[in-house]
């Protein structure tokens, strides 16, 4: 049995599956290189090394869409975004089961076994590149950059790319996923993929102005003090958010603590 | 005054319109231009009371010359005053757009001068957004009752939603609490724009304007004059079905004004009830109930123990328990613990096999709520039945908001206090 590594991206990931069929490997776990790193394999298992080939992950992208649709292979990247560990043989064995020919009516059924949890775990990747749409925390740099630092759970920054460059098509701004270390920079025709080495001098070129002033004091005097409920507020922001949103940064009335009758309120429909 | 001290008092004095939504228009940006509309809206952040902010939410002005008992704003109120001017307001909006703090701007406004001063400068703002900044985000404008047809027109142009809050339920009542007001000028500017919007839409083109493309939505405020829920959910059916309202808010009544027509200023907001009030809304928009059947006049009020689903499937035991494999999707969506999401996927599921109840755990279905209302192939024949007696307790016991916590009983001091109690009958 082998432990197989590949450069921890999608295509890489589909192609340790099309190598795994070309040599009929016997696989035991599939190790993306960004959880390999200082961790020993299992010792039981051999190593194994697959390099990403454009080619073969093409082809099995073809045969996806052929035998269960395009809007599968858009579920399983998605799923695959979510970075658990474990995903990839989740995937693998909905694969398995689907080029296995034995049961026709398998593909497309989200109820099985194999797919229920990976239509799950996509929702969730989905949900929350949506909710971070609205997360995204711009500041203005010396030269006119708009430029957002995030830290989402799942891998979701090029989901997010095409409602930013219809919304600010004439600005130049860049979002950076600094738990990834890689970001996205758009120049106000097209979008790159940058890398920012030191992160610390371009926040420091970033301070808080006196719009970002006018935010916060504007997001405490929005809420009704009669109505205070951390519970909620929790629920619908959590708490890992917070670290980059200007209006929950101490000082301000956002951190006042409830008193006693707020934690029992339900919530507000909106 | 700066413009930071005006925002202080104008979205102080507009955060009891609970309106946040910016959802239902799909605008493209313009060409050269900042900002589109996304169709499903977009929540920017929570505030400390757990509502979300998507729009800037503020009043042009809190100057009113109106005198609503219930309202922050009134007259005889001794609050700052301050009024925005359009160029301010407008700075404002885009400045917070471009870091993407906000979806947009909700402009509301009380009524300074005359409604059609009031409507002017409300939809300047709007206008000059629109045609010179080419502004693309959303915005929400109120549309101020007793405005002119041709201002209100304007402002359909130029705004994705706009609204009017019907406030008080009955009109009787509103009389009573806002005596420059009755349901009759409220409703004038709804239907003007209700109509305007279907003469829009009889229009196919694809170059057609965009009129009010989100719709209206419109607010009442519960608990300060004494309706049933009924009469409110009526109502909100009427706007639904009439005007063709996308939304209809409630908002539980903050005392916030001591005036001898009101609740007294001590009354705690009525938050259960307007919990159960949405739930409700939720069920006719997005359940297939009727408001009818959600309540009558046997029950003209909520159950505030058990949220509408669970007492209405309790009231009708002779629909209960389905079969998963068989039952309609529309039956499925009535099932406490099922939601649309659920229903969709074991309604596709169960095309491929037969589910069974690890399954339906793993889709989410809230089983701790589903499994007195529904067989699927593992349960017993004899269990088929609902006996609304017996289940009512288990889920209202499930639905407090906090379970009583468990205490170890004291051999000596707090036993004694019980047998006491119990000993001796309240005499």
């Amino acid at each position: 049995m082998l432990t197989i590594y590949y450069d921890s991206t999608f295509d890489g990931f589909l192609s340790v599956v099309f190598e795994i069929y070309r040599q009929r490997l016997d696989v035991g776990s599939i190790c993306p290189d960004r959880s390999a790193d200082g961790i020993p394999g299992d010792m039981f298992l051999q190593p194994f090394r697959v390099e990403t080939s454009e080619e073969s992950a093409r082809r099995l992208k073809r045969a996806i869409v052929n035998e269960a649709g395009e809007d599968i292979l858009m579920t399983l990247d998605a799923a695959y975004r979510s970075e658990e560990p474990g995903i990839e043989m989740k995937i693998f064995a909905y694969l398995k089961r689907l080029f296995s020919g034995v049961d026709k009516k398998f593909a497309r059924n989200p109820t099985s076994a194999e797919m229920l949890p990976l239509f799950k775990i996509a929702g969730s990747v989905r949900r929350e590149a949506g909710n971070m749409l609205g997360m995204v925390r711009f500041a203005k740099t010396a030269d006119g950059t708009y430029f957002s630092e995030i830290e989402p759970k799942y891998d979701i920054l090029e989901f997010m790319i095409g409602h930013f460059r219809g919304r600010f098509a004439n600005e130049r701004w860049a979002i950076y996923d600094s738990k990834r270390k890689f970001g996205v920079y758009y120049d106000g025709h097209s979008a790159s993929e940058v890398f920012i080495p030191n992160l610390e001098a371009v926040t420091a070129e970033t301070p808080p102005d006196i719009i970002t002033q006018l935010w916060k004091e504007y997001y405490d005097a929005i809420a009704i003090k009669e109505r205070i409920n951390p519970r909620l507020l929790r629920r619908c922001l959590p708490v890992r958010y917070w670290k980059h949103l200007p209006e929950r940064q101490p000082g301000g009335l956002s951190n006042l603590q409830s008193g006693g009758l707020s934690n029992l309120q339900p919530g507000v429909a909106c | 005054m700066d413009v930071r001290e005006k925002l202080n008092i104008l979205a102080n004095a507009a955060k009891y319109d609970v309106s946040c939504s910016s959802s239902g228009s799909k605008r493209r940006a313009m060409s050269g231009g900042l900002g589109n509309a996304c169709s499903a809206g977009i929540c920017h952040t929570w505030a400390a009371d757990g509502r979300c902010v998507s729009l800037l939410k503020v009043l042009l002005s809190n100057a009113c010359k109106y005198d609503c008992a219930y309202c922050v704003n009134r007259r005889s109120n001794d609050v700052p005053r301050a009024t925005f001017t359009p160029k301010e307001l407008i700075d404002l909006t885009l400045e917070f757009y471009r870091r993407n703090y906000i979806e947009g701007l909700f402009l509301s406004s009380a009524v300074i001068g005359t409604p059609d001063y009031t409507m002017e400068l409300l939809v300047k703002v709007a206008k000059e957004l629109r045609t010179v900044h080419r502004f693309g985000g959303y915005i929400h404008l109120k549309s101020i009752p007793g405005a002119s047809p041709a201002l209100l027109y304007q402002a359909g142009l130029y705004a994705d939603r706009s609204s009017v809050n019907i406030e008080i339920p009955s009109d009787k009542a509103l009389q009573y609490l806002a005596p420059e007001k009755n349901h009759e000028s409220i409703l004038r500017p709804m239907n003007f724009l209700a109509e305007r919007k279907l003469e829009y839409k009889a229009d196919k083109s694809r170059f057609a304007p965009m009129f009010l493309p989100a719709g209206q939505s419109t607010q009442m405020i519960v608990g300060a004059s004494g309706e049933t829920d009924l009469q409110i959910l009526t109502l909100s059916n009427g706007f639904y079905q009439q005007q063709q309202m996308k939304r209809v808010y409630f908002s539980g009544y903050v005392p916030i004004n001591a005036d001898k027509r009101l609740p007294v200023i001590t009354t705690k907001p009525p938050l259960v009830r307007e919990h159960r009030l949405y739930q409700a809304d939720w069920l006719m928009r997005f359940y297939n109930f009727r408001y009818d059947e959600i309540l009558d006049e046997q029950h003209p009020n909520l159950d505030l123990d058990l949220d509408p689903k669970v007492a209405w499937a309790l009231r009708h035991p002779e629909m209960f328990p389905i079969d998963i494999q068989t039952a309609d999707y529309e039956m499925l969506l009535r099932v406490p613990g099922i939601g649309v999401k659920s229903a969709r996927l074991i309604a596709s599921g169960r095309r491929y096999g037969k589910i069974r109840l690890e399954t339906l755990k793993k889709m989410g279905v809230v089983l701790k709520r589903a499994k007195y209302f529904i067989y699927h192939p593992d349960t017993p024949a004899s269990l088929r039945n609902l006996y609304p007696e017996v289940i009512r307790p288990q889920l209202v016991r499930q639905q407090l908001i906090e379970l009583p916590k468990p205490q170890q009983l004291d051999l000596f001091r707090d036993c004694h206090h019980e047998t006491n109690q119990l000993l001796l009958p309240a005499s």
